[in-house]
């Protein structure tokens, strides 16, 4: 359970910082024509690998836990009968995908980089958990808080790239992210609280000690991430104290992924007894 | 954007909905008797991968019993031959679309 849910979290930190990066890179570039929007490309290459080993590491988790062994024939039974397993190959058609179009079309990119990150929520337990079967709603509702999330921990990542190498525009940057993050986190905490509430509330079970507490604990580090981002954006933005507001950006960024790993456990564990 | 907000917030009303595909109920009930039944319908919380769902039925000593078994939706039905009088034990095994499996099992008896 652990290697699965791990799989899962690095799978989607993973892509969250691509999708997260390339978006608010393309956003600066059409914004703010005086900064030179960062182009790491190692970076967006480690993320790249990182998301499609943690993804197969996950497929073949999946397959094992649904088949109760690990062989060819469950694989192929997955990846030919299972919904998880149309996605996956779908997964790795646009990561292929991306992997050709990384350095050369941003649009593009952005595009197929969210399509990586929220293609699982079509199997997400928001989804299952969707009223009266209505899946899409579900699965609409879990891709929105996939790619909100994103936006914000691929924004924080561009702004420390953006303070390490000293631009001196990088306040510009701050106010740009500062606008298109809050209405991602608005977006981000709404859909939360809609998939919780349907996981949890709609079912007639009681709710799982361990669940509550890893969501729990995620709802607390989101919550140390909002006051972060409160601060640099109402006292710290105005006084330009940006090396604290880069601190804050990297504690912020850390708080995000230890998040987003706790997103993985609670992906692997059954929400109601 | 209002539309939106009353679709998001409607969503959130209780429906039964589950995110493992829980047994919900079963025909014949658990526990219960009833005179020889034509088909074996188990319920779930929510649509099954048919590839890795499933259902046995075996008899008081353990025997499995010949059954023609089919997954359609949030279904599986067994089709037993004529069931004599005794009790009777239904194993099954479910995958729902979040590729959780959850195992269970419940008993029913057959009377004259």
């Amino acid at each position: 359970m652990l290697i699965a849910a791990a799989a899962r979290g690095l799978y989607f930190a993973a892509t969250m910082l691509l999708f997260g990066d390339l978006a608010f890179s393309l956003l600066i570039h059409a914004k703010l024509p005086v900064i030179l929007p960062p182009r790491d490309i190692k970076l967006r290459w480690s993320a790249l690998g990182v998301a499609a080993v943690a993804g197969l590491a996950w497929f073949l988790m999946a397959v094992a836990g649904m088949a109760g062994m690990l062989d060819v024939q469950a694989i192929i039974q997955t990846l030919t009968a299972t919904l998880f397993g149309q996605l996956f190959i779908l997964r790795i058609v646009a990561m292929t995908a991306l992997a050709l179009v990384l350095k050369r079309h941003a649009k593009l990119a952005v595009l197929l980089a969210l399509i990586v990150l929220t293609l699982p929520a079509g199997t997400s337990h928001a989804a299952a958990a969707s009223p009266a079967g209505f899946t899409a709603i579900g699965a609409i509702l879990d891709a929105t808080h996939l790619g909100t999330a994103g936006f914000w921990i691929g924004g924080l990542a561009v702004l420390l790239q953006l303070h390490r190498r000293g631009e001196p525009n990088i306040l510009l940057a701050l106010s740009l992210f500062s606008e298109w993050a809050m209405i991602a986190v608005l977006l981000l905490v709404m859909t939360g609280l809609i998939n919780a509430a349907s996981i949890l509330l709609g079912d007639a079970g009681t709710p799982s000690r361990v669940y509550l507490i890893v969501l729990g604990t995620k709802l607390v580090l989101v919550a140390a991430m909002l006051g972060l981002a409160a601060m640099n954006r109402f006292r710290l933005m105005p006084q330009g104290n940006d090396k604290v507001i880069a601190r804050n950006a990297a504690r912020e960024l850390s708080a995000g992924v230890i998040a987003v790993l706790l997103a993985g456990v609670l992906g692997q564990l059954q929400p109601t007894l | 954007m209002k539309t939106i907000l009353i679709a998001m917030l409607l969503t959130t009303i209780a429906v039964p909905a589950w995110a493992h595909a829980k047994l919900q109920s079963s025909d014949p009930p658990a526990n219960s008797s009833v005179k020889s039944p034509s088909l074996i319908r188990l319920v779930f919380s929510e649509k099954l991968e048919p590839a890795f769902s499933g259902a046995t039925l075996s008899d008081a000593a353990g025997k499995k019993i010949p059954v023609s078994a089919s997954v359609g939706g949030a279904t599986i039905t067994l089709m037993p031959l004529s069931l004599k009088p005794g009790a009777y034990n239904v194993t099954w095994h479910s995958v729902g679309h979040d590729t959780h499996r959850i195992t269970g099992n419940f008993s029913f008896k057959v009377v004259p």
